[in-house]
């Protein structure tokens, strides 16, 4: 039997819900087991019932969005956080102060009739059964965990840094040879080093390494090589700010 | 009184919606709502360092980051008095002509093609149609290819930075690009084809809008053929029922896009993109909403040329790959680009220390708000009565759509 599958955006910049079309001809492989009821951005077709699976990108920044998302988990057996937004707040939770002194420093006033909140990710508010990180997450993470659900199987978990995949391909480690601020130690890896593909450090995007990672050191190494502490506190929390143990 | 809700558009970026007001049997007024969260970009950047931001930024949209990433820049580096050689700018030009193949297609042949073939997506229309929409997919995933070498990603890709490039392409991803965007041509003629064959839709437009350059500009250009800077000419106002602001030139509604390019910039265009203008010429003049579809089709076969050309000038010349250095001081900057559903503003003071002081960014769909309203109210207002309501509120879907909007990157912010 098919699965019911729906994906929901709340607010972001519609890269994870895009990275599912980026699957290409995968997709059309999970759609050998799913059947989409919900993906406002790819189809005008909805039909709402009972999922199966609920994939949630974004994150809760008005009333609409918390509705929706209480929907989501509501009518799901399964919800997936999916993308940085949706699992640590991303950029747009790092910007401090309250949501009125935001909208008067912006909009010129402290009215807020489309009901804003202060950006939080959605781990804040459900149960989620799944987080899959990432600015935008590596697109064969999301087809994984669908394809394992699937299958009834438990999808695979990634547990090590971004530093891992930076010497698999033996890339030149931009902190210790060009003394480039790189938060790849302390930075959940996933994404095979894209950024230091480039040549430039790691910002962070797939939110804290949950284990073992030293963010002590990591800021410690930093200030020598000579960036002021507010600068790196604040770097450290551009992705994920509701996140303590950065 | 009766309200109609279109909640939310689908097959477009972000969430939005309309509401359209009916009064004695007659549409009264449409409002069109945008109710993405705000996500204050301009409080994010304040007081950071010029090297971050380009990738912060880009975060604004990821259907269009690329453009964001060089919008931004071109604005710290003309803020820092930085210039950067011809090699540079080529490789910029080549990641937002990538962009604009892979944000065309996605909109063309994935959201706008199963209007035209009668479908409720392209997953639906893939069994009937799975030629059509194998060629969109492969056009597309070959515009994201562009975007991972240049951008460093698919989707937010940090490789652009100011004063050059964190990796420049080699010799080989540079023949793939000049290779593959000659074999992807006769597809996208093909795409021109089907797109001409949309009906009009939405308002006309009056004004059209557009960067001096065809991709990129250091100023704006009108019909009049005026060159001005953004602040000169288009004023802005808030809405108590949309996240997004509303714009105007002198005081008129206006549009930008790539039915504004195509009407401004025809000159600019390759052969045989400039030969579909031609034969075009009269439908894309009418300026009817729903040609912007057109006008996209004729750009990704602009696209594909102009990625050729401009590869085989990189290969023919080599690659230097040099970044030019740069001293932070004190400056003010605007960068000017075009993103692929139109002209995108970055603006930023920056202090002595090279932090940024001031930033304010206005994007395609944001300039788009008024006109977008203005062509949902007219096409309701034609047909409100006429059809049924399943295809009144598909058309009316199909008026926005034909936008292209990206509503995420409508939501922003002015003036701190």
């Amino acid at each position: 039997m098919m699965l019911k599958l729906g994906v929901f955006e709340l607010t972001g910049c519609g890269g994870c819900a895009l990275n599912i079309l980026f699957l290409y001809e995968k997709l059309f492989d999970l759609l050998e087991f799913y059947e989409i009821k919900e993906f406002h951005m790819a189809s005008s077709f909805r039909e709402h019932d009972a999922l199966d699976v609920a994939v949630v990108t974004g994150s809760v920044s008005t009333q609409r969005d918390l509705n929706l998302l209480h929907y989501a988990r509501n009518h799901s057996n399964y919800l997936i956080a999916l993308g940085t937004c949706a699992t640590h707040g991303n950029v747009q939770a790092s910007v401090e102060g309250k949501i009125r002194e935001k909208l008067e420093k912006v909009y010129g006033t402290k009215a807020n009739p489309m009901r804003a909140l202060d950006s939080t990710p959605i781990v804040q508010h459900v149960a989620v059964d799944y987080a899959l990180p990432g600015c935008p997450y590596d697109k064969d993470e999301i087809y994984q965990v669908l394809i394992s659900l699937a299958k009834g199987i438990e999808p695979p978990t990634k547990d090590y840094p971004v530093c891992v995949e930076c010497k698999l391909n033996e890339y030149e480690c931009v902190l210790v040879k060009k003394e480039i601020p790189c938060l790849g130690p302390i930075t959940l890896g996933g994404c095979n080093a894209a950024c230091i593909k480039s040549g430039v450090g790691c910002i962070g995007c797939r939110g804290p390494l949950p284990k073992e990672a030293n963010p002590a050191s990591e800021f410690e190494i930093l200030k020598e090589l000579g960036y002021d502490e507010e600068y790196i506190r604040r770097k450290f929390k551009t992705f994920a700010r509701g996140e303590l143990r950065w | 009184m009766v309200n109609i809700e279109i909640e939310p558009f689908t097959r477009v970026e972000g969430n939005g919606g309309a509401e359209i007001i009916v009064e004695n049997g007659e549409v009264k007024d449409v409002k069109l709502k945008i109710f993405e969260g705000p996500r204050f970009f301009e409080l994010l950047t304040l007081g950071r360092h010029y090297w971050d931001v380009p990738d912060l930024e880009a975060r604004i949209c990821a259907i269009c980051y690329l453009s964001h990433s060089v919008a931004s820049v071109l604005g710290i580096e003309r803020a820092l008095g930085v210039n950067v050689p011809e090699e540079i700018m080529l490789l910029r030009e080549l990641g937002l002509l990538g962009e604009l193949i892979e944000s065309h297609a996605l909109h063309l042949y994935l959201l706008v093609a199963p209007d035209l073939f009668g479908y409720a997506d392209a997953i639906r229309m893939a069994s009937k149609h799975g030629e059509v929409v194998k060629e969109g997919i492969t056009i597309k995933a070959f515009g994201n290819y562009i975007r991972e070498i240049l951008g460093g990603r698919e989707i937010h890709g940090i490789n652009i930075k100011p004063g050059g490039f964190g990796r420049y392409p080699t010799v080989e991803e540079l023949e793939r690009i000049e290779r593959q965007s000659e074999a992807l041509l006769r597809p996208a003629r093909r795409a021109v084809n089907i797109f001409a064959e949309q009906e009009p839709l939405g308002a006309t437009v009056q004004h059209y809008i557009a960067t001096n350059g065809y991709l990129y500009g250091d100023k704006l250009i009108a019909e009049e053929g005026e060159k001005f800077d953004y602040l000169e000419h288009v004023e802005e106002k808030t809405l108590p029922y949309s996240f997004a602001k509303q714009s105007r030139y002198k005081g008129n509604i206006f549009m930008v896009g790539a039915l504004s390019r195509v009407m401004l910039k025809h000159d600019m265009l390759t052969p045989m993109a400039k030969h579909f203008y031609e034969e075009h010429k009269e439908k894309l003049a009418s300026g009817y909403i729903s040609f912007n579809n057109l006008a996209q089709a004729i750009e990704l076969v602009y696209a594909l040329e102009k990625a050729k050309e401009v590869a085989k000038t990189l290969l023919d010349k080599g690659i230097e790959g040099e970044n030019v250095p740069i001293e932070p001081q004190e400056g003010e900057g605007i960068g000017y680009a075009e993103a692929p559903r139109g002209v995108l503003v970055h603006h930023y003071r920056i202090d002595e220390r090279g932090n940024i002081a001031y930033s304010n960014i206005i994007t395609p769909t944001a300039f788009n708000h008024a006109i977008m309203e203005l062509s949902l109210y007219e096409e309701a207002k034609k047909r409100y009565g006429d059809s049924d309501e399943v295809t009144f509120l598909q058309k009316l879907e199909e008026t926005v759509r034909a936008f292209d909007p990206c509503i995420s990157c409508s939501v922003h912010v002015v003036r701190l």
